[in-house]
């Protein structure tokens, strides 16, 4: 995993940087997640996989398969990566496009896990807080879970704040066994 | 059904009353691959170089190669637990062991998790397992000496407190016998003791510490162990676990000795891990850090000045040195003093007691060759009276291995070099010494004026070691307070000089002997 997102970094920078001179950023980043979804496709990796598949066939099979939706440089993004065999990467490429374009818009999305539903007061407290917090524009993202049984989990990028009563009684746990 | 000593109700209702029951924050990653024993995280983007890294079957892992999309990372324990897609988070805790008093007499493990299973170890602080050397301002000469109560040491190869003294040998040839009888000897000398077994076998470890129970030691030591099943990770990080046990007495104006038993097999674990990730081989495909995986255990073992004991401990203990004194032990094959990590070793520590397999089959044990062995602190570390009365021991050794040859026509040669043989023979039997028996400094005082003197010239050099307990059975009989006497002071001078003579004339005469 770790491979494939140091090998799709320089694709994701390069369209970053192009699409923020163009200014395009938001079609691009529809463009990336749409040609993403189409090569995380079990039968499209088969067929680029294919032993006799020359790359511009590889190449013009897959923009075939977008049906129009791409415009020029997306196909030539396309051609690009099929020439390094690198088709396979489209989804990579598009969470590293997304982290990107999140950073430069000064944007993070947190997913926060609560045992019950929060009004939307504590909703906004827990956003402005996290803005504080991570200096970002922070976009919720809420979800139940009962196993938490009180409190909540917030996850944003890599940091992990864990304020459930679950975790709270994981911890009590270790500290019992010493 | 059984309850183990961690259920007494008053520990649980400790432990419930300091909870500490805030949100934490952390760093989170997912594994991508674990593969012997080396964890490959995806994420955590805080970590630290070194920090132990949590993961969700309650192992640890240290946080050694950080690279750009990967952190790489080896698990101290086990790691049937751990799949691939777990979480793995982030402790914000460089790799700390518990240190203290609290310590002595127990076994633990690597991590400070006790193996003894005498109950938990309740330590107050923790200390990093990392951690810088004192500077140069900071260390104070090494002018005390740490006795082995082994005769051959104490009187060639002295050594000091604070000092760094290699014991380097074949296997086999009584490497470990010699640090043993180092500890027992600490009995009463207010010295706390650590032994640090790497790589061993658990059946020798458990040898050890019986041996050092059955003399009293075990209440003044330590054993740190990472016996030869548990992961390489935990038997490269032994040695750091131990020395930073052992600076908590250094740093409080106390002395300690710490024995690393060996470091021939940390290296072994230091070479494993590193392979395993993908640094480069060097040099009999040792990492390319290996002199200073050494260096920097090795550099901590110092003699401590008082100002720095006093800053240490905040003004708390004032006008007393510290130090930690350390015997590494390596492991050679046939006798190669010129391998690798043993050059390495060699060239870092203040000396070495060299133990040749020859001697050891011919009866000398502790079979240590005096040509090769050194002490660079040499005679700072000795009381005044060994050595006046051990500088002679080593020359009329080394003249008696020039002449050796010739011992084979001793009735042809004139009567200097016979008597230089017949001394030497005399000397070489005195040296040796059985196991688990320490002499005092003054018992060797008197031991060593005996050989000076010419008390045993007249005596077969097969009885030297009958004579020897002989004497030191009427010596802690009958003479007591003399030993107490020279034990104090540790002076020498003509009238302690003719108290001995005195004794051994009338002990010679005497019909015990």
């Amino acid at each position: 995993m770790s491979e494939l997102t140091t090998a799709a970094r320089p694709y994701a920078r390069a369209v970053f940087e192009m699409a923020k001179e163009t200014d395009t950023l938001t079609t691009w980043s529809e463009s990336l997640s749409f040609m993403g979804a189409i090569a995380a496709n079990a039968d499209v990796v088969a067929l680029l996989e294919m032993p006799k598949m020359a790359k511009q066939t590889g190449a013009d099979a897959f923009i075939k398969l977008c049906d129009g939706k791409l415009d020029d440089k997306a196909i030539n993004l396309v051609k690009t990566l099929a020439d390094n065999n690198r088709i396979k990467l489209f989804p990579e490429i598009s969470t590293l496009f997304e982290v990107l374009k999140d950073e430069a818009e000064g944007r993070i999305e947190a997913i926060v896990k609560t045992a019950n539903k929060l009004t939307k007061a504590e909703e906004k407290s827990i956003a402005t807080a996290l803005k504080k917090r991570l200096g970002r524009e922070v976009k919720l993202k809420v979800s139940i879970d009962k196993a938490l049984l009180g409190g909540a989990i917030i996850k944003a990028g890599d940091l992990v704040i864990d304020g459930s009563i679950q975790g709270r009684l994981k911890k009590l746990t270790t500290a019992m066994a010493g | 059904m059984q309850l183990n000593p961690t259920e007494i109700s008053d520990l649980i209702k400790k432990r419930i009353d300091s909870f500490e029951t805030d949100a934490e924050a952390r760093t989170e990653g997912t594994i991508v691959s674990i593969m012997d024993g080396i964890v490959r995280i995806h994420g955590l983007s805080d970590v630290m170089s070194g920090e132990m890294i949590e993961f969700s079957n309650g192992a640890y892992g240290l946080a050694l190669n950080l690279e750009r999309d990967s952190v790489g990372a080896v698990v101290l324990g086990d790691y049937k637990g751990i799949t691939e897609g777990d979480v793995a988070k982030c402790t914000g805790r460089i790799l700390d062991v518990p240190i203290g008093p609290e310590l002595l007499g127990r076994v633990v493990d690597s991590l400070g998790a006790p193996i003894d299973g005498k109950g938990p170890v309740e330590c107050q602080k923790m200390g990093a397992i990392e951690r810088g050397a004192p500077g140069v301002i900071d260390r104070k000469s090494v002018d005390e000496p740490m006795e082995t109560g082994i005769k051959a040491l104490d009187s060639m190869v002295p050594v000091g407190r604070g000092q760094r003294e290699l014991i380097i040998g074949d296997r086999q040839t009584g490497k470990t016998a010699v640090a043993i009888d180092a500890i027992i000897n600490q009995k009463g000398k207010d010295v706390k003791c650590i032994y640090v077994a790497i790589g061993q076998k658990a059946s020798s470890v458990a040898a050890v510490v019986r041996k050092l129970e059955e003399h009293g030691a075990m209440d003044y030591t330590i054993v740190v162990a990472a016996n030869a099943s548990d992961p390489a990770s935990m038997q490269y990080l032994a040695p750091y676990a131990g020395c930073a046990m052992g600076e908590y007495f250094r740093d409080r104006g106390e002395d300690a000795l710490i024995i690393y038993d060996d470091l021939t097999k940390q290296a072994w674990a230091y070479r494993q891990v590193s392979l395993l990730l993908r640094r480069p081989p060097g040099r009999e495909a040792y990492p390319g850090d290996v002199f200073f995986l050494h260096s920097r255990l090795l550099e901590r073992s110092a003699r401590v000045n008082a100002d720095y004991v006093e800053r240490m401990t905040n003004g708390e203990v004032k006008g007393k040195t510290g130090s930690l004194t350390a015997y590494p032990i390596i492991e050679t094959q046939e006798g190669d003093v010129s391998a690798f990590v043993a050059t390495n070793v060699i060239s870092i520590t203040d000396g070495q007691i060299f133990l040749d397999t020859d001697l050891f089959n011919s009866g000398n044990r502790p079979a240590i060759d005096a040509g090769l062995s050194v002490s660079r602190v040499g005679g700072s570390a000795q009381t005044t009276m060994i050595k006046k009365l051990g500088g002679g021991i080593r020359l009329d050794l080394a003249q008696y291995r020039e002449l050796a040859a010739f011992s084979q026509f001793a009735s042809d040669l004139d009567e200097g070099t016979r008597k230089q043989l017949e001394r030497g023979e005399r000397v070489t039997a005195l040296m040796n010494q059985p196991q688990y028996s320490p002499l005092s400094t003054a018992e060797l005082g008197i031991t060593l004026f005996a050989a000076n003197e010419g008390f045993l010239d007249d005596i077969a050099v097969d009885k030297i070691s009958d004579f020897e307990s002989a004497l030191l059975a009427h010596l802690r009989s009958d003479q007591t307070e003399f030993l107490d006497k020279i034990n104090a002071s540790g002076d020498y001078n003509d009238d302690i000089a003719d108290e001995m003579r005195g004794i051994l004339e009338s002990f010679k005469s005497s019909s015990t002997w």
